[in-house]
């Protein structure tokens, strides 16, 4: 990470100035780095450097205080995120705390959080389906939005793109509402999943269709994967606490060290924007304001693109 | 006055929680005893040393380990103290003592000194009786008795061989008949 040292514009000068760095901002970074864009990723919240950073991840389940139970004093400090399945003893370093970060719910929303490198794709559930052309027709067809100005065939090549790199299972299915991509080999249904798509297909195959779900784990990696040092799953569902195998896709394991190799990085955690630094003379945003969370200070960050 | 605590067991009886349970904050009893600081629970040390004879009847130790071995009661203490609601707590202190009442009515004699296949078969009439808060002590001690000893490092190492890494899934795995 490139040290942002004196007071020189130029040193806080960027090509492009990515805001988070969770799966978005990690993709943003890793395309625009290998362009050759001098690009700064601001994160909120603390660094959490692949394997090194993952302090659960190898813990046998005694070693846990609680064996991954939450005492009931962080159910009552932390209402909100307890409603989130991941969020156990093991794995709640890398949610934002209620305490910390309350919110008002006019009505229930479980705004789940986290505050740190690679976001929520450390704790996500990785179920990853593309949209249909029936989602992008959405808003015209059913008539609840302004009609979206693209569809699912200038999309498809990226979902290529995204899918080859990050390392999708899933099977051809062969279904329009839940379209095929690149896919790594699909994992197969157990006994009773086997028994209950058989049934259901039986029934309702023409209207119900039971697939195993596309997901972002290597069931078998390929050499892109090897390249970013991610290797196959290991089976072991724990995968919230951060993955020492790269098994799943996260910006941590994958676009955030690809980025970095490009020496186009510059990745700056305790960094809240405060703003947006707008030229009214160019029209144009030329750069954010940070607040650095450790020391306070403001630092503005200037750029040529804006992300 | 505090009797001078033997040294010899109370490191072993930390070597047992390290083995078995992340470190739990210990402390000692006036009488030597080893047990843990407790935060809401308030639990009398006869009624502890009933609880240890408890889930050592519920898991008895044969060539493996045991309830009382694996220092399950203190586990169980841990789990009710900091996981379970005011509510459950209550229940569970309570239908503790309720116990102590109950079963030395039922063997006319204290818990800990009757034959280990009166208290055997006394633990299976517990539901039966029309005491609420002992069966939900009941209920909770068994529970947390055996989460303590199936998540148990001897358990889990020597028994399930349970494998952090497996490496592979297996939808077809063959149930025993």
């Amino acid at each position: 990470m490139a040290n942002i040292v004196g007071d020189t514009v130029k040193a806080r000068t960027f090509d492009a100035i990515v805001i988070g760095s969770g799966a978005s901002g990690g993709w943003a970074a890793k395309e625009l780095t290998e362009k050759g864009l001098k690009t700064l990723v601001l994160e909120r919240g603390r660094d959490v450097a692949h394997i090194k950073d993952y302090p659960t991840t190898n813990l046998y389940p005694y070693e846990l205080e609680h064996r991954g139970e939450i005492t009931y004093a962080d159910k009552q400090a932390n209402p909100i995120a307890n409603r989130c399945y991941a969020y156990k003893e093991d794995t709640k370093h890398f949610f934002a705390s209620d305490e910390e970060h309350p919110y008002i719910q006019e009505k229930e929303f479980d705004w789940i959080r986290g505050y740190q490198v690679g976001g929520k794709s450390l704790i996500w559930a990785r179920q990853t389906q593309r949209w249909s052309q029936y989602d992008f027709e959405g808003p015209a067809r059913d008539g609840f939005a302004v009609d979206w100005p693209i569809r699912y065939a200038d999309i498809a090549p990226w979902y290529d793109h995204v899918e080859r790199f990050v390392g999708i299972a899933g099977n051809k299915d062969g279904l329009d509402t839940l379209p095929d991509g690149e896919f790594l080999p699909g994992y197969p249904l157990n006994a009773v999943e086997d028994y209950f798509q058989k049934t259901v297909h039986q029934h309702y195959g023409k209207q119900r269709h039971i697939i195993s779900a596309r997901c972002a784990h290597l069931s078998e990696p390929k050499a892109i994967h090897i390249e970013q040092g991610r290797v196959k799953c290991q089976n072991r569902v724990l995968c919230q606490r951060g993955c020492p195998f790269g098994g799943y896709f996260s910006s941590n394991s994958s676009t955030l060290p690809w980025a970095m190799k490009t020496g186009n990085l510059t990745l700056r955690p305790f960094s809240t924007v405060h703003s947006i630094l707008y030229d009214q003379d160019q029209q144009k945003a030329i750069g954010v304001k940070v607040i650095d969370t450790d020391s306070g200070e403001e630092i503005d960050f200037l750029q040529r693109l804006f992300l | 006055m505090a009797k001078t605590i033997n040294r010899r067991s109370a490191l072993r009886t930390m070597l047992y929680i390290a083995g078995g349970t992340l470190i739990l904050p210990a402390c000692f009893r006036d009488s030597g005893r080893a047990s843990i600081k407790l935060t809401h629970l308030s639990i009398k040390e006869s009624d502890e040393v009933m609880l240890e004879s408890l889930v050592e009847v519920l898991i008895p130790a044969d060539d493996t380990p045991g309830g009382k071995e694996l220092l399950l009661h203190l586990f169980v203490l841990k789990m009710v103290d900091d996981c379970h609601d005011p509510e459950s707590q209550k229940q569970f202190e309570d239908g503790l003592k309720q116990f102590a009442t109950w079963s030395q009515k039922q063997l006319s004699m204290p818990f800990n000194d009757a034959e280990r296949n009166q208290q055997t078969e006394l633990l299976t009439r517990v539901e039966e009786s029309d005491d609420e808060s002992l069966i939900a002590f009941f209920k909770i001690m068994k529970r947390r008795a055996i989460q303590g000893y199936m998540s148990s490092s001897y358990v889990m190492t020597n028994l399930v061989n349970y494998e952090i890494a497996p490496g592979r899934y297996n939808g077809y795995f063959p149930m025993d008949n």
